[in-house]
């Protein structure tokens, strides 16, 4: 057990310098003002208070969260539909249809978002939101579907035509048996697709003609363009723990969905 | 009682492979039907077409008066308790028994005064608000059963219920679906391949085949009055012996003419005769009808299983020599080399163009080297003939190491049993006792060493040796020659008794008119 512990110790030192020492650093950022040639620190919550207190800031956080919800939503409403297409073929044209899918992950990201702006150019009065909407929806889809078809797929057959034994018709069966059962599948779906979708930079960067601000591009430009990086760090943490609290609402969604 | 389902002359193949071909039956009211078979026999597949999860290729299947091919599953007043369940998971047992009843939007009061009654008659009060993954084997069953009765259907299906059962349980669940049964009062179409379920539970039982019925009757019909030894087979514990109709009541099995109760048989013909082992009685051997020696014994625990063999199978005897072999040793190259004296047939030489590698084998030709690592054979020399005589053949290795044998050239010798249609071959041979101390299976050797074999005489298909009697102790075995001798298997009766014997015991047979049953060769049947 005592060697076995040993060998975890690459690991804790990996953790500790790459993930808990660049927290903390943010952390320190964010409560401390700029300026600090030395290492004398003056602590303050003024870039917590500057941000709450703007409603600006809390415009393009409001953009992100909203964003980010009708993005999931429609990879859900389209997503679940071809998962429950995919499960019901063959086993072979399954693995085909989900390699088919995977396919486009494989591509870098950036390049794919190139290519949307590059159609998207020709249909001039969309606007920027609609623009980073389409380019949100088409790259966090897989995901969705993804998991959505490996909890349908495992479902044991005779479970539906134990309904259909029961009574029910297909459209019941699928109500009361597929659609409750594959619902683990569609919350890791919606992790999936909205902490991504809720923090994206790159696409709202590229669709959306450098007028459309989500709380990622604000991130970045107080990092990079701005150099302010205690504003830039403070925003981080909001975004940190925004997204904790939305993983632990799906969570508890999750298992809500279970004990009913 | 009146009549509820009819199938007509249902056939269905899967990928070109007939599983059912043909089946016609009639179930009526109230009645407890088992469907019984071996894997394989089509009988889940009829009871997936009732319930309307398949579709058969032809034929109709008749419900309460109506033609019901094209009705859907979820319109059919039947439910099924499948065979692995298939309960929700993500529902309690209160849930997946109102399940049925959510459906047809029955009102609260009304599907919780139902349900509670289902748990009372499955035993399991108190048990509605329990996740059902965690419910034990036996009580997920009952669930099931609760899950289909609570709608009230006229029929419930079952599909081998209680295969993942443990046997204990399997026979309290037996006790309790018959109780249940009988408690609602509806019919019962019960799958399974468990022939002691079968005649535990049903008022009637099905035996399939291979996609068709072979016998429908009463358990007391199929287990006294099977229609073939398919069935008998099947159906308990049973002798099967080969015998003719001499007349009504008069059987010949056994080079003996019976007494028995069957008629309306053709004269001569040949028929299958069923004698049940509990149904022959050990007496003394002159008391006997039957005469024979007893071969094994099994405890049973109520009873013990002899296995009594009344005619001995076709035998020959052959010589075992031992001999000390001398190992020939080759100080030059470091080798040692030995070989045994053999027996050849002369019809094998002439018929199976034996090679160098044969009679090594047969010499059990060997040579090694200092470190005992083995060496190859390279050399083969003989001057055998096909006409019996004494030959000489001598093995050697790439440096010269050599051994000279004898080689005895004989005339086959059969034994040839036209009463029982079997010939039996086999030869003397020689054999060191090191290598009778180091066989792990002495039978199976001896019968390799002496090339023993018996076969058919019609159509020249191998038998079985089942017999080889030896009187030496392989653990000790000196110089010398031994009798071994060969045989095929006897005829042997099983038999039921309560009294202790011991094997080799000679015993009389005996039994009444009454407990033999002659039935019809299957259709087939060679």
């Amino acid at each position: 057990m005592k060697s076995f512990f040993r060998m975890s110790y690459p690991y804790i030192l990996w953790i500790a310098l790459f993930i808990v020492a660049p927290m903390v650093m943010i952390l320190l950022y964010a409560v401390t003002r700029s300026g600090n040639g030395t290492i004398t620190f003056s602590f303050t919550m003024e870039n917590f208070a500057r941000f709450l207190s703007d409603p600006t800031f809390l415009k393009v956080l409001w953009t992100s969260l909203r964003i980010a919800f009708l993005t999931t939503v429609f990879c859900i409403l389209i997503g679940y539909p071809a998962a429950l297409f995919i499960a019901g073929l063959p086993e072979k044209r399954q693995t085909l249809m989900i390699l088919l899918l995977t396919l486009p992950m494989w591509i870098n990201m950036l390049l794919k978002t190139y290519a949307w702006r590059g159609i998207l150019m020709n249909f001039e009065d969309l606007s920027s939101e609609i623009r980073v909407f389409i380019g949100m929806v088409y790259d966090f889809l897989p995901y969705m579907i993804i998991q959505i078809h490996t909890a349908i797929a495992k479902l044991d057959p005779n479970l539906k035509t134990a309904a259909y034994d029961l009574g029910a018709n297909p459209w019941k069966t699928f109500l009361k048996v597929t659609l409750p059962l594959s619902v683990p599948g569609i919350i890791s779906g919606i992790t999936l697709v909205f902490l991504p979708a809720v923090s994206s930079f790159v696409i709202p960067k590229l669709l959306g003609g450098g007028n459309y601000v989500l709380i990622g591009n604000l991130i970045e430009t107080y990092f990079l363009v701005a150099g302010d990086w205690n504003f830039g760090s403070a925003i981080s943490l909001i975004m940190a723990l925004i997204i904790i609290l939305s993983m632990y609402l799906t969570k508890k969604l999750d298992t809500t969905a279970k004990e009913e | 009682m009146r009549k509820l389902i009819e199938f007509r002359n249902i056939v269905k193949s899967f990928d070109g492979q007939v599983v059912l071909k043909g089946v016609s039956l009639n179930i009526y009211e109230n009645e407890f039907v088992t469907l019984l078979g071996p894997s394989g026999c089509g009988k889940t597949t009829l009871l997936r077409i009732l319930g309307g999860f398949l579709e058969q290729d032809e034929g109709t299947v008749i419900f309460d008066g109506q033609c019901i091919d094209k009705v859907p599953a979820y319109k059919r007043e039947i439910n099924t308790v499948f065979q692995r369940y298939a309960l929700f998971p993500h529902l309690n047992v209160y849930e997946n028994i109102a399940f049925g009843l959510r459906i047809k939007k029955m009102g609260e009061d009304l599907i919780a005064q139902k349900v509670n009654r289902m748990l009372s008659l499955v035993n399991l009060e108190g048990y509605g608000k329990r996740n059902v993954t965690l419910l034990s084997g036996g009580q997920q069953q009952r669930v099931a059963i609760a899950r289909a009765l609570v709608n009230e259907p006229n029929v419930l299906l079952l599909d081998e219920p209680l295969g993942a059962l443990d046997l204990k349980l399997r026979k309290e669940m037996q006790r309790e679906l018959k109780r249940i049964q009988q408690e609602v009062g509806i019919t019962f179409i019960y799958v399974t391949h468990d022939q002691e379920e079968a005649l535990t539970m049903s008022d009637k039982i099905v035996v399939m085949n291979a996609g068709e019925i072979e016998q429908i009757g009463t358990p007391l019909e199929i287990y006294n009055e099977p229609v073939n030894a398919y069935v008998a087979r099947f159906i308990g514990e049973s002798n099967i012996v080969e015998g003719t109709m001499k007349a009504d009541c008069r059987v010949r099995f056994d080079d003996k003419v019976f007494e028995c109760v069957d008629t309306g048989f053709k004269p001569d013909e040949p028929v299958d005769v069923l004698i049940r082992p509990e149904d022959l009685t050990v007496v003394r051997p002159k008391d006997g009808v039957m005469r024979g020696e007893v071969k094994n014994v099994v405890f049973k625990g109520v009873h013990y299983e002899l296995m009594v063999e009344t005619k001995t199978g076709t035998s020959k005897t052959v010589k075992m020599h031992v001999v000390t072999s001398h190992d020939i040793h080759n100080p030059q190259a470091g080798e040692k080399i030995s070989a045994n004296d053999f027996y050849v047939d002369s019809d094998d030489l002439e018929n199976k163009e034996m090679t160098d590698q044969d009679f090594i084998s047969i010499a059990n030709a060997q040579a090694w080297d200092e470190e005992n690592r083995d060496l190859s054979l390279t050399k083969v020399t003989h001057d055998i003939q096909k006409t019996p005589g004494v030959y000489s053949i001598t093995f050697g290795t790439d440096r010269g190491t050599e051994v000279t044998v004898k080689v005895y050239v004989v005339h086959p010798e059969y034994v040839e049993d036209p009463r029982h249609n079997i010939g039996i071959s086999a030869l003397d041979f020689f054999i060191t006792p090191e290598e009778i101390q180091e066989s792990m299976a002495i039978s199976t050797d001896l019968k390799t060493w002496a090339s023993a074999e018996a076969w058919n005489l019609q159509d020249d298909s191998s038998v079985e040796i089942t017999d080889v009697k030896f009187d030496f102790d392989p653990a000790a075995v000196t110089e010398g020659s031994y009798d071994i001798t060969f045989a095929t298997q006897g005829r042997e009766y099983k038999v039921e008794t309560t009294d202790r014997l011991e094997v080799g015991d000679r015993v009389g047979l005996s039994f009444e008119p009454e407990d033999i049953h002659v039935m019809h060769k299957e259709v087939g049947d060679v």
